[in-house]
């Protein structure tokens, strides 16, 4: 018996074995409010929102990881046999230390890796803090990259994937503390609307707010003046003056500059800032899909492409 | 350095006194290890102009591939002896741009660095005397800490070079002379090189796409993002869409990346382009623009691959077979017919959600990347953006990344795009003039003789900028 799903749409067709989704527009507004009907609606938005089911996202992640792979097959590769080894061509291959033989025979793959990374960082250990021998020997950090590094890691364990830019903007006040207070206030209101492109930072709009931090930022280091070589009496002049935001100080760049690196997951790429629809194509000519089959939920373009599809291809039964 | 031929004597190491023997060989080796290919040679003078230049770079392959016949080749070999490419399977020692698997990279370098025997062809690349030299490594951003303890633990313990500095590969490239690539006045003499001060380096190579700002030829850290597609991906996903639709070429992956590197672009007017394809507009006129015949290649009759216009009446006879009275090559020939795969494909650069991959594309990724700086550099760096790696080569791509950005950036921004005069070598041009500058190049570098004292924990630590 087959099961007619409703759409939020007028124009759904009640076909056996597949479903006409309409074109919803570029309205992400209207997208969203579509509700998800059915029997399967706890499966298939196990926490997710929108309509990528649990099911959906497993078969994406399985996917991406098949598209990562470097050969089709598994295959091990052996490293050649040279004669000219055996014949210790090399002085140093006689005296391998034991760090090297240690790095030779590991087998271990960048998975291996990042996942001993990532149970360090949930032990508490975090990235930096790995290198485990010879550490007492170097010279000691300076204790003001030490604070940066701490704060740093804080943000990374703190379980956020990504810097919220609320946050980062607030560590990136200089230790002044009273600075920081001005310009943590400047700040909030610079970011609070939390608009994702950072147009606000580069209009003009929010110039009172940035001339006020700026005027705090003067006060506490003079070298500001420094670039402001000719005086002229128009520099007071309302109309000449530029409310663009200031190149940062040296001091804030230094600073900037000797932030530890981020962890390999913290430095991957949010998702979108604008909001797109997703695009979904034809899994069988690779045209717009237009048609989600019923019971393995890839989309096709036409009853052409959907026959074949379920002819051959479809293999989901569930 | 009169101690560094026993490597074991760290006692006479010691007793030396550490400041005044601080000697950085003369001799500077530049490589940037890739994925895909290492891009190595002596750093030159840089007076001379950049094609020089890079004609003291070479390219070499950085894998071993096993052929179709079982054989084994390594790095350099598979320019010259391999010929059949046909199922061939690679072993990379770089995984996602980090040296993960040591056992295969020390047979590539050792191959091709380290070769005993000096030979007019390998004398661009042999460094004969490691312990006389200073060796510029490139990295990948955010690399584990692990993998960079094990790197410089390879480069001094096993080869034992003289000098050694570990550096993020986008950051060279600021030492380049972009000034005259975004048609700027040149401020300085060229007296001393010196890196370029604003510049966001967008880097879309093998295993993946990373923005990185570069101040005066540092990277701030904090704004370095990554995105998870690089040319391999794109690879394999033309692979699979053309081994679904058309033959199976799951086993071809050489042959199918050279079809991308052949067919591939990308599309500024996405919806149009798709519409060009659609099969039912296919006998169109303006259909013919966009799809396009890959005859692949054939080993046996030893021909190459190539692509050719879409004739759908030769298709159509082919069909019939040799009833047609078509030539026997014509019919023995095949052939891939490739519509939209030819944009949609590389179009997972700019929408990545296309495969349902949560991750932004390169313009948003830059915006994302300067969200997290403060306000009065977005201006230098919009407008000193430098695109390297392969994929920048994809045609289209350096329209559609200025224009995405250009819609997304505030008005008042200038947007400047450029792309590298050689985006493959570019990182390495980048340090070839960094080891020239030897004051700048003596703050990153370790000596042996430090290494020795201080161990690889502290190395780590330094070229984080810990210490």
């Amino acid at each position: 018996m087959f099961r007619v799903e409703l759409l939020a749409n007028t124009t759904t067709h009640a076909t056996p074995g597949y479903t006409y989704v309409a074109d919803r527009g570029q309205a992400p507004a209207k997208a969203n409010t579509a509700p998800a009907l059915g029997r399967k609606r706890g499966i298939n938005n196990a926490g997710k929102g929108g309509d990528i089911s649990s099911r959906r996202a497993n078969a994406i992640l399985r996917h991406l990881a098949e598209l990562d792979r470097e050969n089709q097959r598994d295959v091990s590769i052996p490293i050649p046999a040279r004669p000219a080894r055996e014949a210790g061509a090399r002085v140093s291959r006689t005296k391998t230390s034991s760090n090297v033989r240690r790095i030779l025979v590991s087998q271990k793959t960048f998975r291996n890796h990042i996942d001993d990374e990532d149970a360090a960082i949930a032990a508490g250990g975090g990235g930096l803090s790995v290198p485990v021998g010879a550490a007492a020997v170097g010279p000691v950090i300076p204790s003001r990259v030490k604070a940066v590094a701490a704060t740093g890691l804080a943000g990374s364990t703190a379980g956020t994937p990504r810097r919220s830019s609320t946050p980062t903007a607030a560590s990136m006040t200089p230790a002044g503390a009273g600075v920081r207070k001005k310009r943590g206030s400047t700040l909030a209101t610079v970011t609070t609307p939390s608009t994702p492109t950072p147009a606000p930072a580069t209009t003009p709009a929010p110039a009172p707010a940035t001339s006020e931090a700026n005027d705090a930022k003067r006060e506490d280091d003079s070298q500001d003046h420094r670039h402001k070589i000719l005086k002229t009496e128009h520099d007071s002049d309302p109309l000449l003056h530029s409310f663009g935001p200031t190149i940062p100080s040296e001091r804030i760049m230094d600073r900037l500059l000797s932030e530890p690196a981020l962890s390999y997951h913290a430095s991957r790429v949010g998702s979108p800032l604008s909001t797109q629809l997703p695009r979904s194509f034809c899994c069988m000519c690779g045209y717009w899909g237009k048609i989600r089959c019923k019971s393995c939920h890839l989309r096709t373009c036409g009853l052409d492409c959907y026959k074949v599809h379920e002819d051959s291809r479809c293999g989901a039964f569930f | 350095m009169g101690t560094s031929k026993s490597r074991a004597s760290t006692k006479a190491a010691k007793s030396a006194p550490a400041i005044p023997t601080r000697l950085v060989p003369e001799k500077t080796f530049v490589l940037d290890n890739g994925a895909y290919t290492m891009k190595a040679g002596w750093a030159c003078d840089p007076s001379v102009p950049a094609e020089e230049a890079l004609s003291h770079c070479v390219t070499i392959p950085n894998a071993i591939v096993k052929t179709r016949d079982n054989r084994i080749w390594t790095g350099a070999q598979l320019n010259t002896h391999v010929t059949d490419w046909n199922e061939a399977v690679f072993r990379r020692p770089v995984e996602k741009g980090f040296i993960v698997n040591w056992e295969a990279q020390r047979e590539i370098w050792d191959q091709t660095f380290f070769e005993e025997k000096a030979t007019p062809r390998n004398k661009q690349l042999r460094i004969a005397k490691p312990e006389e030299t200073t060796l510029v490594l490139t990295e990948a951003p955010n690399n584990l800490p692990v993998l960079q303890r094990n790197t410089d633990e390879m480069v001094m313990e096993e080869w034992g070079f003289g000098g050694y500095a570990r550096c993020l590969g986008p950051t060279l490239n600021a030492w380049n002379d972009v000034n005259a690539l975004f048609g700027d006045p040149l401020t300085k003499n060229d007296a001393e090189v010196s890196p370029k001060d604003c510049l966001l380096v967008v880097d879309s190579g093998y295993s993946h796409t990373t923005v990185t700002p570069v101040y005066k030829g540092q990277p701030l850290q904090r704004a370095i993002r990554r995105l998870d597609v690089g040319g391999k991906l794109l690879t394999n996903y033309l692979k699979e869409i053309v081994s679904m639709r058309q033959y199976n070429m799951v086993d071809e992956t050489y042959i199918m990346n050279e079809v991308k590197e052949a067919v591939c672009f990308i599309s500024n007017d996405f919806t149009h382009d798709m519409e060009k394809t659609w099969k039912a507009n296919r006998k169109r006129e303006d259909a013919q623009s966009v799809v396009v015949d890959y005859v692949l290649p054939d080993p046996n009759a030893n021909k190459k691959g190539f692509m050719r216009p879409h004739d759908p009446l030769l298709h159509a006879k082919k069909k019939k077979g040799a009833l047609s009275g078509l030539s026997p090559e014509v019919l023995s020939e095949d052939v891939l017919v490739l519509g939209n795969e030819r944009f949609t494909a590389p179009e997972l650069l700019f929408r990545p959600s296309d495969i349902g991959m949560q991750q932004a594309g390169i313009p948003d990724m830059i915006l994302q990347s300067l969200s997290v700086l403060p306000p009065g550099l977005h201006a230098a760096l919009l407008a000193n953006v430098l695109v390297v790696g392969g994929n920048s080569c994809i045609p289209g791509f350096m329209e559609r990344l200025e224009n995405d950005l250009r819609a997304i950036t505030s008005s008042e921004c200038v947007v400047r795009v450029r792309r590298a005069e050689d985006p493959f070598r570019s990182a390495w041009l980048g340090g070839s003039r960094f080891a020239s500058n030897r004051e700048e190049l003596g703050k990153v570098v370790i000596t042996r003789q430090e290494y020795q004292e201080y161990g690889s924990g502290w190395a780590t630590r330094r070229f984080a900028g810990l210490v």
